[in-house]
């Protein structure tokens, strides 16, 4: 990596940018359609884990594919490639009988945040 | 963390303060901020995890109260000590060097 | 000093925060750490380069071009790439559609993720707790404090940008546009629109 950014080559870092995409071939875990539920984790660092989805069960609408993990990325550098999926969750599961039905809220959870919930009733 | 940033759901946050239209950066200092992050971002000196994470690390009172710049600032200055690239005490030398030339006596 | 080497406007002095920038940009460079006039090449194109007449131009082809639409479904990096616009935070793109039955909203709970090829840097009230916080909890009080009534039937979908995918609204196009141009129906296309806190402007609004 050059040590310095210089002016010259501006243009071409903002065009690339940095992509957190790992070309490596995993086994995702788990498969569009099915239901998760999000861990009841409490880190202490960093995390992208969401605490209004913890504990909370969704559908995987898609696999993102594979890329580096934040919680372990941001305490040096160490990349844990996974999975990362767009999960799907109802208004009623996160905020209670009383929330708007029409209302639905899609967020991305790495394969380390979420655990299978087959057996939950629907 | 369970920090403040973690923003999703609280009440009583305020009004949203919708502008149609505003400039991209409201001051000089912003823009410099922004762009010497993306520039030690860029050689790899700071990952933007770690950079995400030096904000969340704000006092949660401060991180409510000041500008979104300021998040930026506080976390560059948090990482650039951490990672001993540069000192808080080379910065406060810096500053009273600037203030000196540009003191009206 | 002499009051004659003292030109400088008493009314504008420089704040705390703006010398502690100061400091800190002379020091980086001092250590060779950053380049000056990178970063003024780093500020000119977010100023004035990236912005949201990008993320227009991507609107007005998918509107006027059926089969462009369809790819930027298929793979909205790569259709966004055709019209140039790649790059920082923006390396995953994913377009989501306004319909008759679905209003979508963007926000990012955790901190300030935004589509910066398509939208440019992102406004201060995305970016601040009362939107962060309320917009996964109660969309369409925001979208009524913004202005926009969403119909009961309708449904709203959030997505919150937690991970390095970059999400960007396709509006609605409005009514009486037949036969426009792309650039016209640009001139429609509002950055709240592609976000999704607002829609685009009608035809009439915009005469």
């Amino acid at each position: 990596m050059p040590v310095v950014l210089t002016s010259d080559m501006v243009a071409g870092a903002l065009k690339t940018g940095h992509s957190t995409r790992v070309d490596v071939a995993i086994e995702p875990r788990f498969k569009v359609g099915q239901r998760v539920r999000a861990k009841n984790l409490q880190p202490l660092g960093h995390t992208r884990l969401v605490r209004y989805v913890r504990g909370r069960v969704g559908i995987v609408e898609t696999d993102y594919g594979v890329f580096t993990l934040p919680d372990t990325m941001a305490h040096g550098g160490i990349p844990t490639p996974q999975h990362v999926y767009r999960v799907n969750f109802t208004s009623h599961e996160l905020w209670g009988p009383a929330a708007d039905p029409k209302n639905s809220y899609r967020v991305g959870l790495w394969e380390d945040y979420l655990d299978p919930a087959n057996d939950e009733a629907p | 963390m369970n920090g403040i940033h973690d923003l999703g759901g609280m009440h009583g946050l305020g009004k949203i303060l919708h502008t149609p239209d505003e400039p991209v950066f409201r001051s000089e200092w912003e823009g410099r901020v922004f762009a010497m992050l993306l520039s030690v971002n860029g050689v790899g000196h700071v990952n933007t995890d770690e950079f995400r994470h030096s904000m969340e690390r704000m006092d949660p009172a401060q991180y409510l109260s000041v500008s979104y710049y300021e998040h930026w600032l506080h976390g560059l200055e948090t990482l650039l000590y951490e990672k001993g690239i540069i000192a808080a005490a080379d910065l406060d030398a810096k500053l009273a060097q600037i203030k000196g030339s540009d003191a009206c006596q | 000093m002499t009051s004659s080497e003292h030109e400088h406007d008493h009314t504008k002095l420089p704040s705390e925060l703006e010398l502690r920038v100061k400091a800190l940009e002379s020091l980086l460079v001092e250590r060779k750490i950053v380049e000056a006039a990178a970063l003024d090449a780093i500020v000119d194109a977010y100023e004035n380069k990236i912005g949201p007449r990008n993320g227009a131009a991507v609107v007005a082809r998918a509107w006027v071009d059926p089969e462009y639409k369809a790819r930027l479904f298929a793979d909205s990096t790569a259709a966004i790439a055709e019209l140039g616009f790649s790059g920082l935070q923006g390396e995953d793109l994913a377009v989501v559609e306004n319909t008759p039955a679905v209003h979508n909203m963007i926000v990012c709970t955790l901190c300030s993720c935004y589509p910066w090829p398509t939208l440019g840097l992102p406004p201060s009230w995305y970016k601040a707790a009362p939107y962060r916080s309320r917009v996964v909890i109660d969309p369409r009080g925001v979208l009524k404090e913004l202005g926009l009534d969403v119909p009961a039937e309708k449904e709203v979908r959030v997505w919150d940008s937690t991970a390095e995918v970059r999400y960007m609204v396709l509006p609605e196009r409005p009514s009486g546009t037949d036969g426009w141009t792309e650039a016209q129906l640009m001139e429609l296309i509002t950055r709240d629109s592609m976000i999704g806190a607002g829609i685009t402007k009608s035809p009439a609004k915009a005469q």
